[in-house]
């Protein structure tokens, strides 16, 4: 099973049952965004971004023996903002989620992503 | 004990060019192991200019035919051979890819010429998303110019992570500049051969993102001032002059030697290029612009350079001015350079190794008032 393809397409999608179901229990994620993270915040955040966004789309994608990188494009209504995803993979499963957004655009055009 | 090792990824010109200033100060501080790996589109002008400074590639990786590609490449050479930190230069090339491998692996990403900004967050193309992402990769930001530092600050870098060293291509530059090779273009060892007992005043243009009609303008303007400047040679770099003048002569992509000794020759600069704006002032020499280039504002601000309209006599007559008097011309570079005072690689070569432990943080570049910027 291509696991990173598979997570990609069930959060784009807002499908929650998939996203948890994927990340393994003791998952690690860090961002850089300027809120506190953890794998229930995480897929919060992610359900934001999909429905808020007009496209998620990946660009690029680099496959190492335990994991890829992702790029994605999020379409917002009034712009574009960019994040690379790092997903580490075991045993069918994600063990790390490392996200780099572009926080001015996301700032920008996400407003009010990671407020409670 | 062996030092850390440190790999400065490039792949063009110019990105060896500023790399090896840096390399040369890591050698000569015996704090860290530099290696020069080369990852980019120009393997070939990387090692020669390299060549220039008496350094070598110690690692090649072949450009991927996309970021996807190279990042793999940088991926697998680093999981066998993970350097203690990386030194990535400017926005392009294999910059960004080697700062997301880097950063993949977590090792530590020094980013040279941070900051970079056009300010328009909502511009089409990739270059301001990849030079912020590129930030967010980073570990250091070695900024050139105050305002490069500020925008990283606007974008929430945290200070501390942030150092003012001035831009590397300063240090290259007054490196090489008593010993440059003689051109290995024909053409411009023939132009500049023919005006050697009197040398010749030299106008360097580089119109290289001008339309067609402007550029004719511009053919006709340069045509114009051989005419009535009879110790004139033009150098129109990446378009064909027009007309059979022996004293205007087009040229294509240079090679880093050919190109430091024109500009190191150059009495002005006449271009819409940002990179030859800056390399032109590395030498002391200033520019006419043709408009303004928002992620390079300092020479505008510090009067090195100069916007000049695109109607014939604007043109003509900004050129003339300089020509006509020296005192103009060496009046708009008297405060030096916005980007450096000569020891940006000595700073970046000191700050790379306090990141790793090694020594106290340098200071920062002295920073001097800039018009536009209240303190």
């Amino acid at each position: 099973m291509d696991v990173a393809a598979f997570w990609t397409r069930s959060w784009t999608n807002d499908d929650r049952p998939a996203v948890r179901k994927l990340l393994a229990p003791d998952v690690e994620v860090e961002w850089n965004l300027d809120a506190a993270v953890d794998d229930e915040e995480l897929v919060r955040i992610l359900r934001k971004i999909a429905v808020f966004a007009d496209s998620v789309s990946v660009v690029a994608r680099t496959e190492a023996e335990d994991g890829a990188a992702l790029v994605y494009e999020l379409a917002a209504p009034f712009g574009t903002a960019r994040m690379i995803e790092f997903l580490a993979v075991a045993d069918g499963r994600i063990t790390e989620v490392r996200q780099v957004y572009d926080v001015t655009a996301t700032d920008r055009f996400f407003p009010g992503l990671y407020e409670r | 004990m062996p030092l850390p090792e440190i790999h400065l990824v490039g792949g063009t010109s110019t990105e060896a060019a500023r790399l090896a200033p840096v390399a040369t100060a890591m050698r000569e501080q015996a704090r860290v192991e530099p290696i020069l790996l080369a990852a980019g589109p120009e393997p070939l002008t990387f090692a020669q200019t390299l060549g220039l400074f008496d350094l070598t590639a110690g690692l090649a990786v072949p450009a991927g035919a996309d970021n996807a590609e190279t990042i793999c490449r940088l991926d697998q050479l680093w999981s066998t051979r993970t350097p203690a930190a990386v030194v990535v230069q400017g926005d392009a090339g294999a910059s960004l890819p080697a700062a997301v491998a880097a950063y993949w692996r977590r090792i530590p990403v020094i980013h040279l010429d941070a900051g970079r900004r056009s300010g328009d967050l909502g511009a089409t193309g990739l270059t301001e998303p990849n030079r912020r992402l590129l930030t967010q990769v980073s570990t250091l930001h070695l900024a050139a110019a105050p305002l490069a530092a500020m925008n990283l600050l606007d974008e929430r870098v945290p200070g501390g992570d942030v150092l003012l060293t001035g831009n590397t291509g300063l240090d290259a530059a007054l490196a090489i500049r008593d010993r440059l090779p003689p051109y290995a273009d024909p053409a411009l060892a023939t132009l500049r051969h023919a005006g050697s007992t009197a040398p010749h005043r030299l106008l360097v243009v580089g119109l290289e993102h001008t339309d067609g009609v402007l550029l004719q303008l511009v053919r006709a303007t340069v045509r114009r001032l051989t005419a009535r400047y009879p110790d004139l040679d033009v150098v129109m770099l990446g378009t064909e002059p027009s007309g059979r003048s022996r004293r205007v002569v087009g040229a294509g992509p240079l090679a880093y030697a050919d190109r430091a000794r024109l500009l190191a020759e150059a009495y002005l600069v006449l271009t819409d290029d940002g990179d030859l704006q800056e390399e032109a002032l590395t030498f002391g020499v200033p520019a006419l612009i043709r408009h303004e280039m928002s992620d390079r504002m300092e020479p505008l601000y510090a009067g090195c350079a100069r916007v000049v309209g695109p109607e014939p006599e604007t043109m003509l007559n900004a050129v003339a001015e300089l020509l006509d008097s020296r005192v103009r011309r060496d009046s708009m570079t008297a405060t030096g350079n916005p980007y450096g005072d000569g020891r940006a690689a000595k700073r970046a070569a000191q700050a790379t190794a306090a990141l790793l432990g090694h020594g106290p943080f340098p200071e920062p570049m002295p920073a001097r008032p800039t018009a536009g910027v209240s303190r």
